[in-house]
């Protein structure tokens, strides 16, 4: 390793229409490390980014590659200085075919222009082996599951001979073991001398495979550091000013009747002979690998998908959903994953997200009442420390996490008597993250039954009173909350152990 | 090492002023740009100014606003309607016939609002039920409809025979023809429908996202049938001013064009093509800008056929300016 940094920035700072966002920020990263670049929900981690990759401008500062000054004025320039970037929000293009995606912008063609797609797919299937992942080339984004989505935006980026990796919360839709084989390709990248910086509200994560960290608050420097100096309590005091309980939510509230009850549900290709019960107050999780069925399950049940066949009651009542619209009557609500795909509508306003699924709270006599839909924000701008300069911005200029939350209060705010959370803490800070599960557990004792979809164990652990695994579209096993380890699951969803009495 | 300050010239602070410009620019660069033209050709035509001619153009843009405040919505939900034009002419002969076989103004106008909703009903099942894609979906209707309205008007052109009837486009409150009032009153409805209540709300979602508004519950093809039908509804009021103003609509020759007249006036307000983004007023203001335009071009004696190549400059021009966001 040398001593002298690979790339500096000095002093940044940065607004965006007079808003204060990075304040004379200085930040090094030495050859063949792993940087840690960790901070609240808008704390500016994206945004120092974004400026490094050439996608946004700083209003003053200096950039510095190899102790000399460049100006990264667009992302070609930024590749060009060897830096790739793994966007925090996906950028695939569903359209395209998987090796299109791969070198879009940079297709090998012949010396007449033609393209070489042989040569591409083969590229193609070397880089997505090393990361352990088997899919045709030719397949089309569209009918890929997101960790694979997520998966191909981080082969993109080591498909470039890069020397400076940037990978903005890179692992959001990976299971565990798409985590591991990630790392150890960043290992192997490290010892190659490239350098990786890591964003990540995953601290486990950060600890595993990170050398160094550099911590943002509110847009300003509060300390960087080596990772094995420090435990992860003191930097995760530094984040959020406080520390943060890893223990399970202690909850001591009495069941009550059965909302839901699913009985042999089958989708070919995604789910079969799924059967479950649901009471009010109860939590159930749902856990697995990708691909496990259970986001399909419940987008089933929801009424987004139609192709299935069984029994859905809802309040003992046997219910045909075809229609999302349908569910939200009958009480079932659902927070979707990938909220750039399924949720986020990028050209309304904050508010409007936040109302958008449910208008009638905030119609007098047919028409919407700004000012009912303001205070109603505020709430949730509180409840959620929801950081927003200015809620009439459309909600794509808000940090990642922060329009994670937002959606989340949209579905808080349609407030039905079954909600399900896909993947909810997606880009969340362990702050923020901690004041959600409280959120999650006080619904359930004011008698809401919810589920939680997630693919991270600890998650599903810390609140659930139930807990089922997933593996290839089936329901392997059932555990109480307390009764289980992280390893156990692991076990049945990997699918090396299933449950022998099958359930419901 | 690396770490001393880097003592480069500080840039003065002009970001937030800057940061509001920009912003007013991108907000109302519509409204802006009408100022320049309007401040130009007052200064490249003394008559221009002069009230007659200022209500003559508003007069003369009546029909397109009506017929372009349906596109608006149309574009906003994320398509388009090329059919409006046709369907103008299939109500205009349709009333005529209704209005002559009855005698009565209102049926005559009751039958307007039906066929002109049915025709973009259809559109709607099309796109919302059909899949189809909105371009081939309303050019089918286009087609169709203007074939329709040429069989049943024999390719010529058919006359009211019912006295009182032209008073709708011919009569005056004040100084306002008829037409311009009800332009403007649909300009305040379609504003409110747009900005305050869930439809409009429920349209930009969809044209911004499509999957995420299902997925907020939205009951996105209703909505749609809703848009398309709604935009039928409003080609019926611009053909029932077209067909009042001269007593007759022209089966082969009415409505030509019309639909690249209102793309044309929502595009330069600064809607955007993929839906989801963009103003009702921003389309009123467009329809000024192409009122404009025309009337200088007549005033200052520019042959008519160039003023296609004037109008298509200006609309790109439009965009490019958009583009820089
Ligand atoms: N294009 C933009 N226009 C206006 N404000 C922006 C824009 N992009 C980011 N911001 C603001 O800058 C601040 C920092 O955002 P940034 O995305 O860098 O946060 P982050 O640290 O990446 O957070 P997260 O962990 O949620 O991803 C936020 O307050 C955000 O609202
Ligand atoms: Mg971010």
């Amino acid at each position: 390793m040398t001593t002298s940094p690979f790339m500096t920035m000095n002093n940044i700072d940065k607004s965006f229409n007079g808003v204060s966002v990075l304040k004379k920020v200085t930040f090094h990263v030495a050859q063949g490390e792993i940087h840690a670049l960790l901070g609240e929900n808008g704390a500016g981690k994206s945004t120092l980014m974004n400026i490094l990759g050439g996608v946004h401008p700083f209003d003053n500062g200096s950039i510095q590659i190899n102790g000399e000054e460049v100006k990264i004025t667009n992302p070609r320039a930024a590749q060009e200085y060897g830096i790739s970037f793994i966007h925090q929000e996906l950028n695939v293009v569903s359209d395209l075919r998987v090796y299109e995606n791969m070198f879009l912008g940079s297709e090998i063609r012949t010396r007449y222009g033609f393209l070489k797609v042989d040569e591409m797919c083969q590229k193609t299937n070397e880089i997505l082996a090393k990361l352990g992942v088997d899919i045709d080339p030719k397949e089309y984004v569209r009918n890929l599951e997101t960790s694979y989505k997520q998966l191909i935006e981080i082969s993109k980026a080591l498909l470039h001979k890069s020397k400076l990796i940037i990978m903005d919360e890179p692992t959001t839709s990976l299971a565990d073991h798409e985590v591991k084989r990630l790392f150890g390709l960043m290992n192997n990248l490290k010892q190659s001398g490239v350098s990786i910086i890591y964003i990540s509200h995953k601290l486990k994560e950060i600890k595993e495979v990170c050398d160094r960290y550099t911590v943002l608050r509110d847009g300003e420097l509060v300390g960087n550091g080596s990772m094995e100096e420090e435990n992860l309590d003191t930097i995760t005091k530094l984040m959020v000013g406080k520390s943060i309980s890893q223990e399970r939510l202690i909850q001591k509230h009495t069941f009550g009747s059965e909302v839901l009850e699913v009985n042999n549900l089958s989708s070919p290709g995604s789910f079969s002979n799924i059967s479950f019960t649901l009471k009010k107050g109860e939590i159930a999780g749902f856990t697995g690998l990708a691909g496990d069925g259970r986001t399909e399950l419940f987008e089933s049940l929801f009424g987004y998908r139609k192709t299935y066949t069984g029994d859905i009651k809802i309040n003992n009542q046997l219910t045909k959903i075809d229609h999302p619209r349908k569910a939200v009557k009958a009480g079932l609500g659902l927070v979707p994953k990938d909220r750039k795909e399924n949720a986020i509508i990028k050209d309304l306003s904050v508010i409007h997200n936040m109302s958008l699924s449910s208008i009638g709270h905030f119609e007098r006599m047919a028409f919407i009442q700004d000012k009912l839909e303001k205070e109603r924000f505020q709430y949730y701008k509180e409840k959620l420390n929801i950081k927003v300069h200015n809620p009439r911005v459309t909600i794509d200029k808000l940090s990642g996490g922060n329009q994670q939350k937002v959606i989340i209060a949209k579905w808080l705010e349609v407030d039905t008597d079954i909600i399900i959370f896909d993947n909810p803490t997606q880009g969340i800070d362990i702050g923020a993250k901690q004041e959600i599960y409280h959120q999650i557990v006080s619904l359930a004792e004011q008698g809401k039954a919810v589920v939680i979809l997630s693919s991270e164990a600890p998650e599903i652990l810390k609140i659930c009173h139930q807990i089922y695994v997933m593996f290839q579209g089936e329901i392997t096993a059932s555990f109480k909350g307390e009764e289980v380890t992280e390893d156990e699951i692991m076990s049945y969803a990997t699918g090396s152990k299933r449950e022998a009495n099958e359930i419901g | 090492m690396a770490d001393t300050n880097s003592l480069k010239e500080q840039k003065p602070q002009i970001s937030p002023i800057k940061g509001k410009l920009s912003w007013l620019w991108s907000e109302y660069s519509v409204i802006i740009a009408f100022i320049i033209i309007f401040i130009a050709a007052s200064v490249l035509s003394p008559r221009f100014l002069d009230m007659n001619n200022q209500l003559n153009i508003l007069m003369q843009v009546s029909i397109i606003g009506i017929v372009a405040l349906g596109m608006t919505i149309v574009m906003l939900s994320g398509g388009i309607d090329l059919s409006v034009g046709s369907v103008l002419v299939l109500v205009g002969v349709v009333t005529v016939l209704a209005l002559n076989a009855t005698g009565s103004i209102w049926i005559a106008v009751l039958t307007a609002f039906i066929v002109g909703s049915i025709a973009g009903f259809l559109n709607g099942i099309m796109v919302a039920k059909g899949r189809i894609a909105s371009f081939i979906a309303t050019l089918g209707m286009m087609a169709a409809a203007r074939s329709i309205a040429l069989y049943i008007a024999e390719g010529g052109s058919i006359s009211g025979e019912v006295s009182g009837f032209t008073a709708i486009a011919n009569n005056n409150l004040w100084i306002f023809d008829y037409p311009i009032i009800i332009f403007l009153i649909m300009t305040v409805l379609v504003y409110i429908l747009m900005h305050k209540t869930r439809f409009g709300r429920h349209v930009y979602a969809i044209g911004s996202n499509e999957k995420a508004a299902l997925l907020s519950a939205i009951r996105v093809d209703r909505i749609k049938i809703g848009v398309y039908s709604l935009a039928g509804l409003l080609v019926s009021i611009a053909a029932i001013i077209e067909t009042s103003r001269l007593n007759s609509i022209s089966s082969s020759s009415s409505g030509v064009q019309y639909e690249l007249d209102a793309i044309a006036a929502v595009i330069i307000g600064g809607t955007r093509m993929t839906g989801g983004r963009g103003k009702i007023i921003g389309t009123f203001f467009g329809v000024l800008i192409l009122g404009i335009l025309n009337n200088m071009m007549n005033l200052m004696n520019v042959s008519p056929h160039l003023q296609g190549f004037v109008k298509g400059l200006i609309i790109i021009i439009a965009v490019v300016f958009q583009k820089r966001e």
